[in-house]
């Protein structure tokens, strides 16, 4: 059987077609010597030679900050107007297996006890297309959470290079059908060879059931193991803002004190006024509990709440993080 | 030096002297560094010295980290550079010379980035501020690992930064704008560049106070450059150019630029450069009968 096949010169045309159609076309390009997603409009822009783009695809369903709702302060009251979303076809190429599994993650959450649709409807026009990995680095650890380049949940499209630098193109669900039927232009059918996926070695002294274990056992708490393998923590949000998983945010109005626009922004469990009481007080004082915190959330909350991964082994937060505090050292740690 | 380094940390350890040896150590591949904290003089031996010590853990030594400050007195492995940091924080009255006993390290450079390291130190890898290095051997220690750098810095500062800065000076008002417009529009408001930077120790950051809000918090253009023009003003006359805020910045932001700058104008404005002596307060912070400005006179 012949293999649908997306022709790197016609990955142009897929732009295109989507750019016309009144979609947005996200890929991994080059902006201040990184790659990084962002809105292409031609095939020249998108880079094809990375590991993973330095940011998470997620602020194409949960932005950075986007406005929630106008307010006006009247007279006998305040006046607030909520936003309405008006979401577009919004493709991201280039994800990779391992952050394509990210997105049931975010839906959990956004999903749970209250329906976001700030998130909701963007996530509905969203078309997720893989590129399974053809390289990796030190900081790759997908293998270990139980993923790899072969994962194709999550994906819409999932894609395989070829030696020649084209893509043999598998649609795994509707979505990604309804697209490469809306695109078909840019498809087209015949055989290649894929080239080798690379996988990531195992990394065999992590136990992720003994992780989720030790966590459950509310002994470890206070264990000095987290401050001794985490008070090099600075407390920047960097890990958490690059995380494909990561989705706290926080609520800000900005204005003036009559009229403004209610604000929904990324917050950071890392950051110390995170947990910062009114009275003063802060439930996690030092920074190594902050620490525990998003470990905590990635390996038990997650696990013990939905069904889908608190992290998923991409590494970002390793490659990002200005003292080198690497996940897997703790997970190694609590694998004991 | 490493084994130099390891015996001294051991014996301070054992001694009681200090309490906790805050340094570099290997991650698990052994292919970068990151901070280590010796407690116990039988780890001494996880201390390491190399080209990729690049950071400044002098950040360590401040009260963003009251739990290390909870450990007792505090041994620092320390750069040139990174002891200029701690000058300043003398100065600044954060802790006073005794309380912090300084392992100055003889240097030959760091890399300006660990993932640029293929083995070997040369001159294109390293930061600019290795290159006009004047504190290669340790100006103000307990005890020094190493032998003296015979390295001399070049008369008239040279590398990527000064050169930048130049072209920026060149580009007038609009350019100006535009070019540091379009560099913050990247800002992610992770505020790396405050955490990792040993001088910015406010236990309330002017971003956190919100009544009202002084910095807006959203990762928009005005908040963006709201941020990073603060965070460079708060930084006049104590930054020392250790690069940390730029390596920190996961979107690449030119810091370095900005904090040169400023290090420039404070220098023609005032005569001064900060962290060379924990005795002379800096400029923004003291008065001066003999002040050349009479406008506060």
């Amino acid at each position: 059987m012949a293999d649908r096949i997306l022709k790197k010169e016609n990955l142009g045309k897929l732009v295109a077609s989507v750019n016309d159609k009144g979609g947005r076309f996200i890929a991994p390009s080059l902006d201040a010597r990184q790659v990084v997603f962002k809105d292409v409009t031609k095939a020249e822009e998108i880079v094809t030679d990375y590991i993973l783009a330095r940011n998470s695809y997620k602020e194409y369903v949960f932005p950075q900050t986007e406005v929630v709702a106008d307010f006006t302060v009247e007279k006998h009251g305040v006046d607030l107007k909520s936003r309405e979303v008006e979401a577009r076809e919004t493709v991201v190429f280039g994800a990779r297996p391992c952050e394509a599994t990210s997105l049931s993650s975010l839906r959990a959450i956004f999903t749970w006890d209250y329906i976001d649709e700030f998130y909701t409807k963007r996530e509905a026009t969203l078309v997720v297309i893989t590129v399974a990995c053809t390289k990796a680095d030190e900081a790759c650890f997908c293998t270990t959470v139980d993923l790899s380049p072969e994962t194709r949940a999550g994906s819409d499209l999932y894609l395989l290079e070829t030696e020649s630098g084209d893509y043999i193109v598998e649609a795994m669900t509707d979505k990604g059908r309804a697209f490469v039927e809306r695109h078909k232009d840019a498809f087209s059918e015949g055989a290649a060879k894929a080239k080798t996926l690379v996988m990531p070695e195992r990394i065999g002294t992590i136990d992720l059931e003994k992780v989720s274990a030790r966590l459950k056992d509310k002994g470890h708490y206070d264990d000095q193991v987290w401050a001794r393998l985490t008070r090099k923590c600075i407390g920047c949000g960097a890990c958490t803002f690059v995380c494909p998983t990561c989705h706290c945010f926080d609520i800000t109005d900005e204005g003036t004190a009559f009229a403004g626009e209610r604000r929904k922004n990324w917050d950071a469990c890392q950051y110390d006024t995170f947990t910062l009481h009114a009275s003063g007080h802060n439930p996690r004082h030092y920074q190594y509990q902050r620490w525990r915190n998003r470990f905590m959330c990635k390996f038990n909350f997650y696990p013990g709440k939905f069904a889908s991964k608190g992290c998923v082994g991409c590494g970002r937060c390793i490659r990002v993080c200005p003292v080198r505090l690497d996940i897997t050292e703790v997970m190694e740690e609590f694998s004991r | 030096m490493e084994e130099i380094l390891r015996k001294k940390a051991k014996e301070l350890l054992e001694s009681g002297e200090v309490k906790v040896v805050i340094g570099y150590g290997w991650n698990r591949q052994k292919t970068r560094t990151s901070p280590v904290f010796i407690t116990d003089a039988a780890d001494s031996d996880r201390l390491v010295w190399n080209p990729l010590c690049v950071n400044n853990l002098s950040v360590y030594l401040t009260r963003k980290f009251k739990d290390i400050q909870a450990l007792g007195k505090p041994a620092i492995v320390a750069k040139g550079c990174d002891i200029r940091n701690i000058v300043v924080l003398i100065t600044e009255a954060q802790f006073k010379r005794e309380d912090v006993y300084i392992i100055g390290m003889a240097c030959e450079g760091v890399v300006y980035r660990q993932e640029l390291w293929k083995g070997e130190l040369k001159p294109e890898i390293m930061p600019t501020k290795c290159h006009n290095c004047d504190v290669r051997n340790p100006h103000l220690a307990d005890f020094v690992v190493g032998g003296k750098s015979s390295f001399t810095p070049p008369e008239a500062p040279t590398g990527m930064v000064f050169d930048k800065i130049k072209a920026i000076d060149a580009m007038g008002q609009t350019g100006k704008w535009a070019f540091w417009i379009n560099e913050f529009s990247r800002c992610i408001k992770c505020y790396a560049c405050r955490q990792v930077c040993s001088l910015c120790y406010c236990e309330r950051c002017i971003t956190e106070k919100n009544m009202p809000q002084w910095i807006e918090t959203s990762a928009h253009p005005r908040g963006n450059l709201s941020w990073n023009l603060t965070r460079a003003m708060h930084l006049v006359g104590r930054c020392t150019f250790c690069g940390e805020c730029e390596r920190a910045c996961p979107v690449n932001i030119p810091l370095n630029l900005v904090n040169q700058k400023m290090i420039q104008v404070v220098k023609d404005s005032f005569d001064f450069r900060s962290g060379y002596d924990e005795k002379t307060h800096p400029p923004m912070i003291v008065f001066s009968p003999d002040d050349k400005d009479d406008f506060i006179k």
